[in-house]
Formats: structure tokens, C-alpha cells, sequence
């Protein structure tokens, strides 16, 4: 298993390589003179223009940006943000909000999802399975925007149990109701996935093996049937732990979270492109390394499934 | 100015007279607030260092504002007042003499001296710092056009420290109003201890004004404590500012609402027919000195420097109905044009002659456009270019070319350009090739700053390459007169500018914003941003 790891840890390099390439592409195909934008509508002088190419290396060739991108990132540094922090700390300050937001939301929307769709698949066609279906087709169906200003306004400013916004203020109760709204739709898919695979699985062989040896009907459900059914639902949640890290942006905008979806989107709306390029392969990184523990995960779920 | 791109809010626009009145004689008695308390103000990030020529944007002026105190000071009508400078005189409005007052301390103990004043001019011009901020000082002898010195010039020829509290300033040509604009930050001094390491500066700034950071906390927000040692003109009425800063003015507009903020400079689009209704807020909503305007460039083909040109330009400004547009599309926010400045400036004038020229009357805009194809037949399509980056433009812009198409019936279309960064490129490399949007925030509350640096021959915004020696010659009169004089040279520069149109005037945008019900002294100043130190909490 260690020799797989290591494998996989590996194949990490040409990933992270192949991505930072195609974003400094396409940061530098991008038409337009961020330094033109820096000075508004006001006139740009040339050694000021120099110096500031210089020293975010603007006026090197792509290939060459991207090298010395490389060479800072092997050791740390990223740079510094126009406003001239360095572009590691601005990570460093969002990477565990984001953490925090994205860990709340999965846990809520696999505990519940998990749950709902076991017994909905375990009662199929009965009412509350009929039920667990119409809410998670509206829930995909409404737009997360929706869901999170109409939540904001009722728990936030109309019944007041939690604060509107976040903030500076990262606590566990602050974050509670972006973690639900965030979570939402992916729990209607969690408690689609699981309730299919529930299904399916209880017209299995050895399900139907293990109940005609007389083991109880709880034990094979718990044993046999959830626990097959989990694997399309792990894969879907580790490859959704990627997207909530990076796609928060909506939520984060509306609660006013300093995660790193917001880092980026702010990053991207300025032209800071060292900052953009760092945070995206941050972002990279964490979506390789997710997806290494669902495999390893695999292995703990499925015994038919080995590394080596 | 700053970039109008990312303007958030507000101002106001009183006469000078009004703010005598309002702004600073009463002393808050009768506001019976709690002068201890910090309020919570919405901002953005800023997003360069903490250092007075280095800010040009928004949420770093809200904190480069509070912070420092100028050689002079803007009341929130615009009237300027005397701040660190006991006087700036001058009798030929070129050479100026700045006297200090005594007693001014930076909040590190140190004292306000010329020297203060001219090195952090001289570091604000150096090309070599490349200072957002450094355009401010091209006035002045000795800077090049984009107002910095030559490259390895010790500094600026014109300044003159005299002795610790007098130094001179020689300008290039006579600016009656030059004292007016030394309020802008460019002009705020630095203490000896920045020049040791600016960068360590720029995170822990050290000024002169009614507070002082007391800590920054990236992406979150920025506390700011009253500085018990400042006695100027804008004396805290509250405890300390602490601006908090959201990426999306809808969650800020919702913390005012539940009260957790106090001020929110901005309004969300959802807001905007609502917000002067909502009972659980307090709404501001009056003339702004923020303009927008449509500049047709001189090298665009049937629109040159001749009979044609001037039909063609008069008959699109009369085919737009500035009214329909400011009450639909922008729901009471914005003031249709009545000049090339903004009701918001103390100097405006409504009855400049020609400014009829704005006023929406399609059956005219027919006849002048009929008229300029009797000269030369105009084929092809009127293009009108914005950024359509989210900054709001489309749907006015969408407008405008609706009714240029309808009222003149020629093919007339939006251009959009995807990033404000590629905008501003194509038009500073002059090959926008159509007409685009432009905009402007003054920096010193006069008319006259729309004027001379938008529309002066060969000045640095001048983005449409226009160029009249009758309008520069009223613009230099009015620039070396004060007083009634100065504003009838004024109306005379705009009045050649309504007969050219280089720029059709379409709008100004509203100082609006909202404050909690638990707040009072909420005021917007000419600048466009909420008077933050006049707000306390009752």
C-alpha cells in the first residue's frame, strides 16, 4: 500500500506542473493591462511601469513567469499581492475557514444524507421515501443563491438565532447556517446516491444469502447493505470536498466568509494574477490529495480491493 | 480620482453656506450619543499598502482618510479649511508659501515639519517608488507630465523647505485653486520612521489624523481608535471606526438591517427601489459628484472636428432621455447632467449656455442627424464600449443604444469588454475604434477638477484626444482667477465644450447608503463617502 501512496503522491508532480502551466497560459493570453488598471484613469509613468513589471516579473515570457513561479512555490513563496502582503499568508489566513466551512457542510450532508437514504431505499415507494425524493428535487432545483439569502433572512435577521454574516468572526455557531446552505444540494444528492445504491444492493446475492442463513434483518441491512452501498457515495463525497474548498464561492459572498473561493474570486476581479495562480494550485493540490484518501478509502470499504 | 470602476457611495451636495450650518459648529449635544463607542463601517480590502501616495482606491482611502491629516481639510460640503497649514498663500498663484501651524504630532510622538511634507512628496514622485498616487504632483515644477521627477533627480524642483515649519511650492503655471486641493491624500506628510522601511510601513501606518490603526486584520477589517492628541477640524464624535469589509455589498446592506453594522456606503442592486422605505434603516439618497459620461473620440469616422461631426454628436446626446433611464434603470439613484461637473460640487452651475443640448427631444436629434448626412451619408453602426465586468454598465448602456437606435433610426449597438484592466487599455492605446463610457470623480470639491484634466489639451485623462484653444484658454483664465470671475471662466470653458461635445454628460450617481436605526450624524460629504467620524451611536 505505502508503494501505491507513493505512486499516486508522485503523479501529483506532473498534475500540479500541467495546471500552473495552463493557468499561467491563460492569465497571460488574457487581453488587457492589469498595470493600465492599477492606475485607474489616471496616467501611468514609464519607470513606474518598469518598475512594477519588474518586480512582478511581467515583463519575462510566460514560460519564464512560470518557472520563477515554480522555483518560489518549491520553497513557499509565492510572491506578494499587489497590496504587498505575501500571497502565502493571505492562503494561510483563508485555507482554515475554508477547511472548517467545507468539513461543517460535508459532515451535515453525509450524516443526513446517508441516513435519509438509507431508510428511503429501505421503505421505497412508502411515504417518507416518496417525501425524501420531492425535497431533494427542489433543493437541486432552486439555485444555492436562493437558499442562502432566503436563510440569511430568516435564521440571520428575522429571527435573529444566528449573526447575518461571518466575518471575522470564524466560530462553530457562526458557521453553522453557510455550512447548511452549502451542504444542501449535495445532500440531496447523497440521499439520492445512497438510497439507488440501497436498492440495488438489496437484491443482491449475498444479501439474500445472509438472510436465508437467518441472520437478522437489521444486522444484514447494517452490514451488508449499507456498508456496500457506501462506496458510490464516498467517491462522490470526497470529489465533493474538492468542490465545496473551492466552489463556495456564492455562499462565502453571502455570509461575507474570507475563504479561499473568495480569495479567488477577489483575486481574479483585481488581475492579481500571482495571487490567482497560487490559490488555484493550492487548490489543485488539495483536490489530488482528496482524492488519494477516497481511494485508500475503497480498500477499507470493499475487502476485494487492494493496493499495491 | 479614484477608479471609478470600484467607487462604492456617496456625498452630498450642499452649498457653502449649508455647511456652515450642519457640519462642524455643532458641538453633538443635541446628538446625545455615546462618545465612546466605535461604530462599524462597511469596506473593502484595501488593496495597497497603507501608504497615502500609494492609494487610489476605495476601502485604502477610507482608511488613509481617517488616519491623516492634510495641509488643509474638506467640511462635508466641500468648503476647505485650514488643517495642519496656519496659511497657503501666494500672490501670483505660482509660487505658493505653506505655513505650519505649531503643535501638530504624528501618533508616534514625532513632530509635523516641512520636511514631513516634502519628503513624502519627494517619495510619492519618485519613478522609482511608482506610486499610484504620484499624478497629484504634476502641477508642480519639476515633475514630467505623469507627475513624477526624472530618474534620478533628488526630487521635486519646485519644493523648498524653508525652515521647520515653512516650505515653498513653485507650479508650472498659476492655479488660483491650488490650496483647494491639497486635501487629497498625495498630499498627506510622512513621519521620518516610514522612509527607514515603507514596506513594514505600509502594514503598520503612523499619521497625524483623528485616528490611528489600532490593528488591520486581512480580509476582515480594520480598527481604528480615536487619536486623543488631534485637535483639527474633524473631531471624532465616536469612540473609533472599525471598518469591516465584505467582497459583496448585499451582505453588508443585510448587517445594517439586523444593526450588527453601522454604516454600509453602498446599496445592493435588489435595494436600490426599496432602501429609502425600509424602516429599519436610515437611507441617504442625494446628488453625487460621481459623472457619467459618453466620449466619441475625434479619430471616429463621421464624428471628426468639423460640421459633421458637431450635428452628429448634438443629435445623440438630444436622442438619449436621461430622465426615463436615472428613474428606471437606475431607480431614483442618479440625476440626469445638466453640465460636465456634478450638482454636488459647491461651484456648479445649472445655466451654463448650450446645456439645453442635453435635454431629450427626438424630432430635434432627427433633423441634426439628417442635416450631418446631407454633409456625408452615414453608413455602418454607432458603437458604444464598457467594461462588462459586473460593475453595473450593461443595462444603461443596453438603454442608451436603444434609444440612439430607435430616436435616430441607425444601427447602434453595445460594445462590451470583458475586464476593466483590457477597457482601460484599449482606450490609453487610443484603439477602442467606438465611442465608450467614461466617468469621473473629482478630487478636490470644485468643478474645475472635471474640467482641465479631462478635457485640457494633451492632459492626462483626456482619453478622446480633444483639443480647443478657446476652451484651454478659458480653462487657463479660470485657473489664475478666484472667485466670481473663476466661475464665469468656468462657464465659459463648459459652454465651448457643450458646442464640441468631445463627451456627452448623461448622469451623475447619487450619494446613497444606509446606517442602523441606532446611529446618528449620518451625513455623506462631497467625496462621496459616508462622514465617519461625525456618526455615533445613541
Amino acid at each position: 500500500m505505502w508503494g501505491y501512496i507513493a505512486r499516486r503522491l508522485l503523479q501529483t508532480i506532473p498534475v500540479v506542473l500541467g495546471a500552473t502551466l495552463l493557468i499561467y497560459a491563460m492569465v497571460f493570453l488574457q487581453p488587457g493591462d492589469p498595470i493600465v488598471a492599477l492606475f485607474g484613469e489616471k496616467p501611468v509613468s514609464e519607470t513606474a511601469r518598469a518598475q512594477i513589471e519588474a518586480q512582478y516579473h511581467l515583463d519575462q515570457p510566460f514560460i519564464v513567469q512560470w518557472l520563477l513561479f515554480l522555483k518560489g512555490a518549491m520553497v513557499g513563496d509565492f510572491g506578494l499581492s499587489y497590496s504587498g502582503q505575501p500571497v502565502s499568508d493571505l492562503i494561510a489566513r483563508a485555507l482554515p475557514v475554508t477547511f472548517q466551512l467545507a468539513f461543517m457542510a460535508l459532515v451535515i450532508e453525509a450524516v443526513l444524507g446517508v441516513i435519509a437514504g438509507f431508510y428511503a431505499g429501505l421503505r421505497r415507494g412508502k411515504i417518507f421515501d416518496s417525501t425524501m425524493l420531492v425535497v431533494s428535487l427542489i433543493v437541486i432545483a432552486i439555485p444555492i443563491f436562493v437558499l442562502g439569502f432566503t436563510m440569511q433572512l430568516v435564521f440571520g435577521v428575522q429571527l435573529g438565532w444566528v449573526p447575518p454574516t461571518v466575518g471575522g468572526n470564524v466560530t462553530f455557531t457562526n458557521l453553522v447556517l453557510p455550512a447548511v446552505v452549502l451542504g444542501l444540494v449535495s445532500f440531496a444528492y447523497v440521499l439520492r446516491l445512497t438510497r439507488t445504491s440501497v436498492i440495488e444492493n438489496l437484491g443482491a446475492d449475498h444479501v439474500r444469502t445472509a438472510l436465508a442463513h437467518g441472520v437478522p434483518r437489521t444486522q444484514v441491512n447494517r452490514r451488508h447493505v449499507l456498508r456496500n452501498s457506501m462506496i458510490p457515495v464516498v467517491t462522490y463525497l470526497g470529489a465533493d470536498l474538492g468542490t465545496l474548498m473551492g466552489g463556495a464561492v456564492v455562499t462565502e459572498g453571502i455570509f461575507n466568509i474570507n475563504g479561499i473561493g473568495n480569495l479567488a474570486y477577489q483575486a481574479i476581479l483585481r488581475g492579481e494574477n500571482p495571487t490567482v495562480v497560487s490559490v488555484v494550485t493550492v487548490m489543485v493540490l488539495i483536490y489530488v490529495v482528496m482524492s488519494l484518501l477516497v481511494d485508500l478509502l475503497y480498500a477499507a470499504l470493499d475487502p476485494r480491493i487492494r493496493y499495491v | 480620482m479614484k477608479k471609478a470602476k470600484r467607487i462604492p457611495a456617496l456625498v452630498a451636495g450642499a452649498t457653502a453656506l449649508g455647511l456652515i450650518a450642519s457640519g462642524c459648529g455643532s458641538s453633538g449635544g443635541d446628538e446625545g450619543g455615546d462618545s465612546d463607542t466605535p461604530i462599524a463601517a462597511r469596506s473593502i480590502e484595501p488593496q495597497n499598502p497603507i501608504i497615502p501616495t500609494s492609494t487610489n482606491e476605495v476601502g485604502g482611502g477610507n482608511i488613509v482618510d481617517e488616519l491623516w491629516a492634510g495641509l488643509v481639510s474638506y467640511s462635508p460640503e466641500g468648503e476647505t479649511q485650514m488643517e495642519v497649514a496656519e496659511s497657503i498663500e501666494s500672490e501670483d498663484n505660482v509660487n505658493w508659501t505653506v505655513k505650519l501651524e505649531d503643535g501638530w504630532e504624528f501618533s508616534d510622538g514625532t513632530p509635523v515639519t516641512a520636511d514631513s511634507f516634502v519628503d513624502a512628496w519627494n517619495y510619492g514622485a519618485d519613478p522609482e517608488n511608482a506610486q499610484l498616487g504620484a499624478y497629484f504632483f504634476e502641477p508642480i515644477k519639476g515633475t514630467t507630465g505623469d507627475g513624477t521627477f526624472k530618474k534620478g533627480a533628488e526630487g521635486i524642483s519646485g519644493l523648498e523647505v524653508k525652515d521647520d515649519s515653512t516650505f515653498t511650492i513653485e507650479l508650472k503655471s498659476p492655479a488660483s485653486d491650488f490650496a483647494d486641493r491639497l486635501g487629497y491624500s498625495s498630499y498627506f506628510p510622512l513621519p521620518e520612521s516610514a522612509f527607514e522601511d515603507m514596506e513594514a510601513f505600509g502594514e503598520k501606518p503612523i499619521g497625524n489624523g483623528p485616528y490611528t490603526l489600532e490593528s488591520w486584520d486581512h480580509d476582515v477589517e480594520a480598527q481604528l481608535k480615536t487619536n486623543p492628541d488631534y485637535d483639527g477640524n474633524r473631531k471624532p464624535k465616536n469612540g473609533g471606526i472599525t471598518f469591516k469589509f465584505y467582497t459583496d455589498p448585499e451582505a453588508a446592506y443585510t448587517d445594517v438591517q439586523s444593526g450588527v453594522l453601522n454604516v454600509s456606503d453602498e446599496i445592493p442592486p435588489s435595494a436600490l427601489s426599496t432602501f429609502e422605505e425600509d424602516e429599519s434603516i436610515q437611507a441617504i439618497n442625494k446628488p453625487g459628484p460621481i459623472n457619467t459620461t459618453v466620449t466619441i473620440p475625434d479619430s471616429l469616422e463621421h464624428f471628426g472636428d468639423d460640421k459633421e461631426g458637431k450635428l452628429r454628436r448634438q443629435a445623440i446626446s438630444r436622442a438619449i432621455d436621461r430622465k426615463t433611464i436615472t428613474e428606471q434603470i437606475f431607480e431614483g439613484t442618479h440625476e440626469p447632467a445638466v453640465d460636465f461637473s456634478s450638482p454636488a460640487m459647491p461651484d456648479a452651475s445649472k445655466d451654463v449656455p448650450g446645456n439645453e443640448v442635453l435635454e431629450f427631444d427626438a424630432d430635434e436629434a432627427k433633423k441634426l442627424w439628417a442635416e450631418a448626412d446631407k454633409i456625408n451619408k452615414f453608413e455602418g453602426k454607432f458603437e458604444l464600449g464598457f467594461n462588462a465586468d459586473g460593475a453595473g454598465n450593461t443595462e444603461w448602456v443596453e438603454a442608451v443604444t436603444n434609444q440612439v437606435r430607435k430616436n435616430l433610426d441607425i444601427k447602434a449597438e453595445p460594445k462590451p469588454i470583458s475586464t476593466f484592466a483590457e477597457f482601460r487599455e484599449l482606450i490609453t492605446s487610443r484603439k477602442i475604434g467606438s465611442a465608450f463610457r467614461t466617468g469621473w470623480q473629482p478630487d478636490y470639491p470644485s468643478a474645475f477638477s472635471y474640467l482641465a484634466s479631462v478635457f485640457g489639451t494633451g492632459a492626462g485623462s483626456n482619453d478622446g484626444d480633444y483639443s480647443n484653444k478657446k476652451f484651454d484658454d478659458a480653462i487657463r483664465k479660470a485657473a489664475a482667477a478666484e472667485g466670481k470671475k473663476r466661475n464665469e471662466d468656468m462657464t465659459k470653458a463648459q459652454a465651448v465644450l457643450f458646442e464640441d461635445l468631445p463627451a456627452i454628460p448623461l448622469w451623475t450617481r447619487n450619494s446613497y447608503g444606509a446606517a442602523s436605526a441606532d446611529t446618528s450624524g449620518f451625513e455623506f460629504t462631497w467625496q462621496n463617502k459616508p462622514a465617519y467620524h461625525l456618526i455615533v451611536k445613541n
